[in-house]
């Protein structure tokens, strides 16, 4: 599979930079702003947020898929060393469940919206919380291994082929 | 001519306080900030192009069964906008204090030629520049909400969505030199500090 892709670059990657941070942003500024206007919306009684946050829960569904496709070739090429493998493993499957979780949610929130788009049961507001939570947890756990183990920064990748880590 | 010769570096003043990354926690506020920046300014817009163009996509909502409103559309252009532009000086705030501790790897040219200052002065000011601009656009996108097309169907101008695409680029742009300034030259990433101070990160980081 592998050589169907470009040389790997200084990055250890196929492409000039990671894409799946990129990807994220839209599955994590999505997800979050969801539960924030469903908070607004019914606690301010402005049903219009509700509409605003049903789109973007939409758009959070759709991004989180094609964020997992670039997360798993990024994944596959990182080489996790230490603890991180253990971080990459759990950021996995925390964000394979996003995936149906999000799911979840949009076809729920469909329905809702479909039956009375004024209304928002407060479940639904219970759900955007747990999902706020682990959207956080998730991204902890991605910082973590950028921002501490250095995956796919060209200094990692430097010493992982001189064989220093 | 005679140019600037530094006598020494004022972070070191702060060394014992800071952890292996140079920030005095484990994991940069400001690229976390910058999710929340970057996903509402492209999906506002994206709503607001979609609002625009609602007479041709109306169908193809209609084939889908989704029920859909052009106010809905303008709704998430507003809305997101708006709380892009609030979250925005949050950003621009916790990048400016991040920065001024950033001590980038020494002698790296990044992949589109630039030293570390220099992708830090233009990730600096581009990035309150781009504030400026989001922040203006914000007001301009209310009087349009609110004044001039209050009773519109089409509730932006079309120069406003190439304002808007257009920034799509610039951010874009703008977004590629943070991402360099993590990962190539290693500002606030332990392991690639750890590195560069010759520690083994065997032991270092287990």
């Amino acid at each position: 599979m592998l050589e169907l892709l470009p040389p790997l670059n200084d990055h250890n990657l196929p492409w000039m930079d990671t894409l799946h941070p990129i990807v994220v942003h839209f599955v994590i500024a999505m997800g979050l702003i969801t539960f924030v206007f469903d908070l607004i919306g019914s606690v301010a009684k402005k049903p219009a947020l509700f509409e605003v946050s049903f789109w973007n829960l939409l758009f959070a569904t759709a991004a989180i898929f094609v964020a997992i496709l670039f997360g798993q070739v990024e994944a596959g090429l990182a080489d996790p060393y230490g603890a991180s493998s253990d971080i990459l493993n759990w950021h996995s499957t925390i964000g394979w469940s996003l995936a149906g979780i999000l799911s979840l949610l949009s076809a729920w929130r469909y329905v809702i919206r479909k039956n009375d788009p004024k209304q928002l049961p407060l479940a639904f507001l219970g759900a955007g919380g747990v999902l706020t939570v682990l959207i956080l947890v998730q991204v902890t756990l991605g910082n973590q291994l950028i921002w501490v183990y250095g995956l796919h920064t060209v200094k990692v990748v430097e010493a992982m082929r001189a064989g220093l880590v | 001519m005679v140019h600037f010769i530094p006598s020494d570096s004022p972070i070191d003043q702060l060394a014992p306080a800071l952890g292996p990354n140079g920030l005095p926690y484990s994991l940069p506020i400001h690229p976390n900030l910058v999710h929340l920046t970057i996903g509402l300014f492209v999906i506002a817009i994206t709503f607001d192009i979609a609002g625009a163009l609602y007479p041709v996509e109306k169908r193809v909502f209609r084939f889908l069964d989704l029920p859909v409103t052009r106010q809905g559309f303008h709704d998430v252009g507003w809305y997101n906008l708006l709380a892009c532009a609030i979250a925005s000086f949050f950003t621009v705030g916790a990048g400016f204090f991040e920065m001024l501790l950033a001590v980038p790897l020494p002698g790296v040219t990044s992949s589109i030629g630039l030293k570390s200052m220099e992708t830090m002065l233009w990730h600096g000011v581009g990035g309150v520049l781009i504030l400026l601009v989001i922040v203006a656009m914000t007001v301009w996108r209310g009087y349009q909400r609110f004044r001039w097309r209050k009773d519109m169907g089409r509730q932006v101008q079309w120069l406003y969505l190439l304002v808007g695409v257009a920034m799509f680029l610039v951010i874009g742009l703008h977004g590629t030199l943070g991402a360099e300034l993590a990962a190539e030259f290693g500002v606030h990433i332990t392991a690639d500090q750890l590195l560069a101070a010759g520690a083994d990160l065997k032991e270092a980081l287990p």
